[in-house]
């Protein structure tokens, strides 16, 4: 954190760590992924179907997409949402999302201002 | 997951949780650049000169969207844009407002980034901020 001086900030900063880590939803959430990670099957599934995903959106974009494709890329997304690991990772992803918008909406109100908007890099 | 593995692990209850948030957001608002921001965005609200260059600016913008999203205005019509702009912007009030809300939003960036780092998720993304905020 070079920009971060005070060390009253870096130590509120190392404390909310600590402590979003420790929360139930991030503690599902990284042994969830761990499982997704050592599971070379969950992962492959998933590799495969965002790369048919891509290549759909490719072909619609061509306006090229034929049937069979359509039905191999929904056999795909049957096969993942069948995948415990996969759906179990998905599922505590979305939980953990879920609750650090809670923590994002507790410090903007103290702040006045959304600060995930100012803490995003990017600009249009 | 099963209990035996959580009852291995020690929890940070929510409301343990948002309390650390609000300390971190306490110790933000003591920062030389919250605090640099806050007080330039007063003023800024304030400046009814600004604030009136700001309205025009926008409103022209508006009244012109459907053809600056064609690309289409006339070289007139896009003079007269730049030069509103140019009102708005040449303002000092305005200068200072975009450097403070820089110079805090690479605190916040740096701070976004250490917690997404620990926290194996991007904070803005999660959060739901686009480019657009």
């Amino acid at each position: 954190m070079q920009t971060v001086s005070s060390p009253q900030l870096q130590e509120a900063t190392q404390s909310l760590i600590d402590n979003l880590s420790a929360s139930e939803a991030f503690i599902h959430f990284q042994q969830a992924y761990a499982r997704f990670n050592t599971d070379s099957e969950a992962r492959t599934l998933l590799e495969q179907l965002n790369q048919s995903q891509a290549r759909m959106r490719q072909k619609q974009a061509k306006g090229t997409v034929n049937e069979a494709e359509v039905g191999s890329l929904r056999l795909l997304q049957q096969r993942v949402q069948r995948n415990a690991v996969i759906m179990e990772y998905a599922q505590s992803q979305q939980e953990a999302i879920n609750f650090l918008r809670e923590i994002n909406s507790e410090i903007s109100e103290l702040l006045g201002v959304n600060f995930a908007t100012f803490a995003n890099h990017s600009t249009c | 997951m099963d209990d035996k593995v959580f009852d291995d692990i020690e929890i940070a209850l929510p409301p343990v949780v948002k309390q650390a948030a609000r300390d971190f957001a306490a110790a933000v608002a003591e920062t030389p650049q919250f605090k640099a921001f806050e007080q330039v965005a007063e003023r800024f609200r304030q400046d009814q000169t600004a604030q009136q260059a700001l309205r025009a600016y926008q409103e022209k913008q508006t009244s012109w969207r459907a053809l600056l999203m064609l690309n289409a205005l006339s070289t007139e019509q896009r003079a007269e844009l730049e030069s509103l702009q140019g009102a708005f912007a040449n303002q000092l009030v305005v200068q200072e407002y975009f450097k403070a809300q820089t110079e805090f939003a690479t605190l916040c960036q740096t701070l976004g980034d250490a917690i997404s780092e620990s926290i194996d998720l991007n904070y803005a993304a999660a959060c739901g901020v686009s480019c657009c905020g």
